[in-house]
C-alpha cells in the first residue's frame, strides 16, 4: 500500500483523487480507523464551513464571471425592478403575507421570500447531542407541536436529523426512546426520522459493529449536508 | 428593590457603552434569533454576553434582536427564591447579576420572549417566579416562534 499522507486525505476529502487512488484510499481506511477517523473529522469541518458560509453575505458565487457585459447588469436591473414592482404590489395589496417578504438592503441583497409559496410550516430538528433526556424533550415537544398543528388543521412538516453523537437516539442498541420514536412515526406522517450514514460509517469502523437503525427512519449520506439544503429550501432550522 | 439596582446597572453599562463610542461600520440592518434551552448558568450568561458583543459589533439601531426562552432556558428567568415551589426546574438563574444583564440588554431594545407551553407545563406564576416578565413577552410556543422568525427573516443562532 502506498504511504498515505496528509495531502492525499486533503485531496480525497476534497474529491480530487482519481477514482483508482480513491479506492485505494478506502481501502487504506478499512484497514486504518486513525486515517478514516481523520477523513471524517476533516470532512465534518469542511462541511460546516459551508455551512457557516452557506448564504455569504456580499461574496459573489465563483461560477459569476469577473467581467460581466453591460447587457447582463441592465437585464439584472429590470429583473431587479420588476421584482421590486412585484413585491411592491404584494405588499400592497395582501397584507397577510407582506411579513413574509424580506426588503432588499442598498447593496440590492436580502433574503428569498423562501416560504412565500408555502403556507407549510416546516422545521429541522438537529439533533447533536447523546443526552438522551433532551433527545426525549425533544420528542415531548414535537409531539405537542404535531397536534396542535393537526388540531388546528395548519400543515407542518417536521424532520429529526440526527447526526454525530446525536445518532444515539435512532440507534436500536442505544435508543431509550424506540417505542416513542415508532408510535410518533406511525400516528403523524409528517414527521420525519433521519440518520447520518457518514456518522453511521464512522461509529461502524471505530466501534468495529453493524449500527442497527431503528425501523422507518430514513439515512441520508449527510447530516449536515441535509440540514444545509433544507435551510435554503426555506425550512426553519433549529439545533438541539 | 433589586430591579432599580439592576437598573441603575444596566444604565451605567449603557452610558459606559456610549463613552467606548461603539464601531458599528459597515453593517446594515440585522434581524436575529437568539434560542436558548438550556439551564446552565455559565452558559446562559455566556449566550448574554455574545448578545452584547453582537450589539457592540453592529449598533443597536442596525438590530432587530430577539431571545426565544424554553424549557430549561426558562432558568434564566427564574427569580432564586421561586427555585422550591418549581420541582421542574433545576436551576434558578435569574439573580441580581444576570437581572443586570438582562435589563442592560432590554435598554438596548433585546426582547426576551416566553414559551407559555413551558410556563403551563411546569406551573410557573408568571408574577411571582419570573424575573420582570410582561403578558406581550409570553409566546404560545417556542419552537414555533423560531419557525415563525426565520420565515419572517430572521437569521437563527444557538450559542
Amino acid at each position: 500500500m502506498r504511504k498515505t499522507d496528509e495531502l492525499e486525505i486533503n485531496a480525497y476529502v476534497d474529491g480530487e483523487l482519481s477514482d483508482e487512488d480513491r479506492i485505494e484510499m478506502l481501502a487504506a481506511m478499512r484497514s486504518n480507523p486513525e486515517l478514516a477517523r481523520e477523513a471524517c473529522e476533516l470532512t465534518n469541518l469542511k462541511n460546516q464551513l459551508q455551512l457557516a458560509y452557506a448564504n455569504p453575505p456580499g461574496i459573489s458565487s465563483c461560477s459569476t464571471s469577473p467581467r460581466r457585459s453591460p447587457w447582463t447588469a441592465i437585464a439584472a436591473s429590470l429583473m431587479m425592478l420588476a421584482g421590486g414592482l412585484t413585491g411592491g404590489w404584494l405588499l400592497g395589496h395582501s397584507p397577510a403575507t407582506s411579513e413574509r417578504f424580506v426588503m432588499l438592503d442598498a447593496e440590492g441583497r436580502g433574503q428569498a421570500p423562501a416560504t412565500a409559496e408555502s403556507p407549510e410550516t416546516r422545521i429541522v430538528f438537529h439533533l447533536t447531542t447523546p443526552d438522551q433526556t433532551e433527545a426525549g424533550e425533544l420528542l415531548a415537544d414535537v409531539e405537542q407541536m404535531l397536534k396542535a398543528y393537526q388540531r388546528d388543521g395548519q400543515p407542518l412538516r417536521v424532520e429529526i436529523v440526527s447526526h454525530g453523537e446525536g445518532l444515539d437516539l435512532l440507534r436500536t442498541r442505544l435508543s431509550k426512546h424506540q417505542e416513542k420514536i415508532h408510535q410518533l412515526s406511525s400516528v403523524f406522517e409528517n414527521l420525519t426520522f433521519v440518520a447520518c450514514k457518514n456518522t453511521i460509517d464512522r461509529v461502524e469502523i471505530s466501534e468495529g459493529i453493524e449500527i442497527n437503525i431503528v425501523p422507518g427512519a430514513e439515512i441520508i449520506d449527510s447530516g449536515v449536508n441535509h440540514v444545509v439544503k433544507r435551510q435554503k429550501e426555506g425550512w426553519a432550522y433549529i439545533r438541539v | 428593590m433589586r430591579k432599580a439596582i439592576s437598573m441603575i446597572a444596566a444604565l451605567l453599562v449603557a452610558v459606559g457603552l456610549i463613552g467606548q463610542g461603539v464601531a458599528t461600520a459597515g453593517y446594515t440592518k440585522q434581524k436575529v434569533v437568539y434560542h436558548v434551552n438550556y439551564d446552565n448558568p455559565k452558559k446562559q450568561a455566556g449566550a448574554l454576553r455574545n448578545i452584547q458583543n453582537h450589539i457592540n459589533a453592529v449598533g443597536a439601531e442596525n438590530l432587530d434582536l430577539k431571545v426565544v426562552l424554553h424549557g430549561n432556558g426558562l432558568a434564566m428567568l427564574v427569580n432564586p427564591d421561586s427555585l422550591p415551589n418549581l420541582p421542574k426546574f433545576k436551576h434558578a438563574n435569574a439573580d441580581d447579576q444576570m437581572a443586570a444583564k438582562i435589563d442592560g440588554l432590554k435598554t438596548q431594545g433585546v426582547r426576551f420572549q416566553v414559551c407559555a407551553n413551558t410556563i403551563k407545563g411546569r406551573a410557573v406564576n408568571m408574577e411571582n417566579d419570573l424575573y420582570d416578565v410582561d403578558p406581550e413577552d409570553i409566546v404560545p410556543s417556542g419552537v414555533a416562534e423560531l419557525a415563525k422568525l426565520q420565515g419572517e427573516g430572521y437569521t437563527y443562532i444557538k450559542p
